[in-house]
């Protein structure tokens, strides 16, 4: 897709090692941050891809906006309040989750078929990640308000603090090592931030161009666990068994509920730009 | 390492996941067992691998031991480290190198990986700064015996370190680590020249 794949060619175009460490240190390089006030955001593209899907109508003849208005209308400010208790699905759901139980409850997309859960997990596929951010979008301006008033919400916060505190696999390591314990210094050229803190859940779903695409935090709280929490390599093994939560799990929720609570009060900003 | 204390002790949780402590290495599942085993839990059994000494180091202060009192903790520690048969330095200066941070790829490799928190070889900047410099360590007349346990198990010489304990999890066999003591104590190492 070429919308997608116009900016990363320019930006890693620049020299290797000195991009590099100057990206680590000040996250967003400068030209990067001048076309972002020239009005040029790459996750742009998404919200405009997640809008046109948000209007089209699914098996069973509904759209989003059958029941979530036109443009959203209805949906303004829910991304802010999110993850929380739905009663109709009898769970605590983030965006990705939410907007997959929306499609198969209500909109005749069948949750067995193999095919199209495989097209709506996909990180380039026209589901899941356009639509998300696009939600994401409808709450831009407002501030993050994370209450939990039910209590599945609160078992769910406080097993999401457990986790990011827990100490697994071959590394040892946690959450808490790398962005509360270590936050501020460079694990070789990378540069770790303390999401919860900085309240960095402000600019997620984030555009990033280092792998030129779009994440939603369920990417990035997987990919983590994938590249660092369980790596279980051995000499005597070839290979990792376990690598990450499964997607829409609560193990990935709870996080996400911790690190979204800690931003209340902050302003959401969507799509973020990160490297 | 500075200790960064946290107020307020884990608000003890009902568990989600069982834990089974004292698990020493995360076991995978056999080839038969493999194909029923589902992702989930699959991953529930990954996470109650934890072992004991990595939840005594499970609360917000992420490196103060809790419940396990810090001179037992690394003498437990301790008793886990493996020694080579052909002593603590090892005579392949050259692998030592490569599993300490491959030169010829700007000082990666997959299983030591020490460039990710220590600087060393001056010739290798993409070095983190989480660990102290390794530069010169070969000069400071410390007993490589020492750097071994070190290397095999950090909590036996700092209890909740963020040092991943290499040898202790199967990530590095003792003889590797031998090969990167002899490279770290060797006078013609980039690290000591
Ligand atoms: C037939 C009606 C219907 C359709 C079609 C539908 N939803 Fe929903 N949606 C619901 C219901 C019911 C809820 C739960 C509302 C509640 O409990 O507050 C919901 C909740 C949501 C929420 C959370 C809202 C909040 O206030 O927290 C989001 C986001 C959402 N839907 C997105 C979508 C998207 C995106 C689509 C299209 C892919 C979609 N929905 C299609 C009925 C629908
Ligand atoms: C070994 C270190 C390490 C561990 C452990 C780790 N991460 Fe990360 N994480 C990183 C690095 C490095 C980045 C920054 C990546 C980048 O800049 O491209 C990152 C980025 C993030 C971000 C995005 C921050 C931002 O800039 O908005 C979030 C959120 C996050 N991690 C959550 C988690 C969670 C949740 C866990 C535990 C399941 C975890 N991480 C475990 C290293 C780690
Ligand atoms: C995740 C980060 C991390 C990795 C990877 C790591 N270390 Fe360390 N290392 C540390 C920290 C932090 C210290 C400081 C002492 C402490 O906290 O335990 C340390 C201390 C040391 C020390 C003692 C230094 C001194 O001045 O006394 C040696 C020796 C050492 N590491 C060697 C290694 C070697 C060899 C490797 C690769 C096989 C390695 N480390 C990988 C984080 C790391």
């Amino acid at each position: 897709m070429k919308k997608r794949a116009f900016f990363v060619s320019a930006v890693l175009a620049g020299g290797a090692v000195f991009t590099a460490v100057s990206l680590a240190q000040q996250q967003l390089p400068t030209h990067l941050k001048e076309l972002l006030e020239l009005g040029m955001h790459p996750g742009h593209a998404f919200i405009d891809e997640g809008r046109e899907m948000f209007h089209k109508p699914g098996p069973n003849g509904k759209s989003c906006a059958t029941c979530h208005g036109q443009d959203g209308k209805k949906l303004e400010g829910a991304y802010a309040k999110m993850p929380r208790y739905y009663k109709d699905i009898d769970r605590v759901a983030d965006i990705d989750t939410r907007i997959l139980a929306c499609m198969t409850k209500y909109m005749g997309y069948n949750a067995k078929d193999k095919k199209f859960k495989k097209k709506f997990n996909k990180w380039s596929g026209p589901y899941r990640v356009p639509l998300a951010t696009y939600v994401a979008s409808l709450s831009n301006g407002m501030k993050i308000n994370v209450q939990l008033d039910d209590p599945q919400e609160k078992k769910l916060y406080e097993y999401g603090k457990k986790l990011w505190y827990m100490r697994v696999g071959a590394r040892d390591f946690s959450c808490g090592i790398c962005h509360t314990v270590l936050a501020g210094k460079r694990i070789r050229l990378q540069g770790l931030p303390d999401p919860v803190k900085n309240k960095l859940y402000t600019h997620w779903p984030a555009y990033r161009f280092g792998s030129d695409r779009m994440w939603t935090m369920e990417d990035r709280v997987r990919s983590c666990w994938k590249a660092y929490l369980l790596y279980v390599k051995q000499w005597h093994q070839k290979k990792d068994w376990v690598k990450k939560p499964p997607p829409y799990s609560d193990w990935v929720i709870a996080l996400e509920l911790y690190m979204k609570k800690a931003a209340n009060g902050a302003t959401v900003e969507v799509p973020g730009l990160l490297r | 390492m500075k200790k960064v204390f946290l107020a307020g002790a884990m608000v003890g949780l009902g568990l989600l996941v069982a834990c089974q402590p004292a698990a020493q290495q995360a076991e995978a599942p056999k080839k038969a067992e493999k194909k029923k085993l589902s992702k989930t839990e699959k991953f529930r059994i990954a996470l109650s691998n934890q072992d004991k000494y990595q939840k005594a180091c499970s609360n917000p202060t992420q490196l103060v031991p809790e419940g396990i009192d810090i001179e037992t903790f690394k003498k437990d520690m301790l008793a886990t480290v493996k020694f080579p048969e052909g002593g603590v330095v090892g005579k392949n200066i050259a692998r030592g190198e490569k599993l300490f941070g491959d030169p010829k790829k700007g000082g990666k490799s997959r299983r030591g990986n020490c460039y990710a928190c220590h600087c060393g070889d001056p010739k290798i900047i993409a070095c983190g700064n989480i660990g102290p410099s390794l530069r010169g360590y070969g000069k400071r007349g410390i007993d490589p015996k020492d750097t071994y346990i070190r290397i095999y198990n950090s909590w036996a010489q700092n209890p909740c370190s963020v040092m991943p304990r290499l040898g202790y999890h199967g990530v590095l066999k003792p003889e590797e680590i031998a090969d990167i003591v002899a490279y770290m104590h060797d006078p013609n190492s980039p690290l000591n020249k």
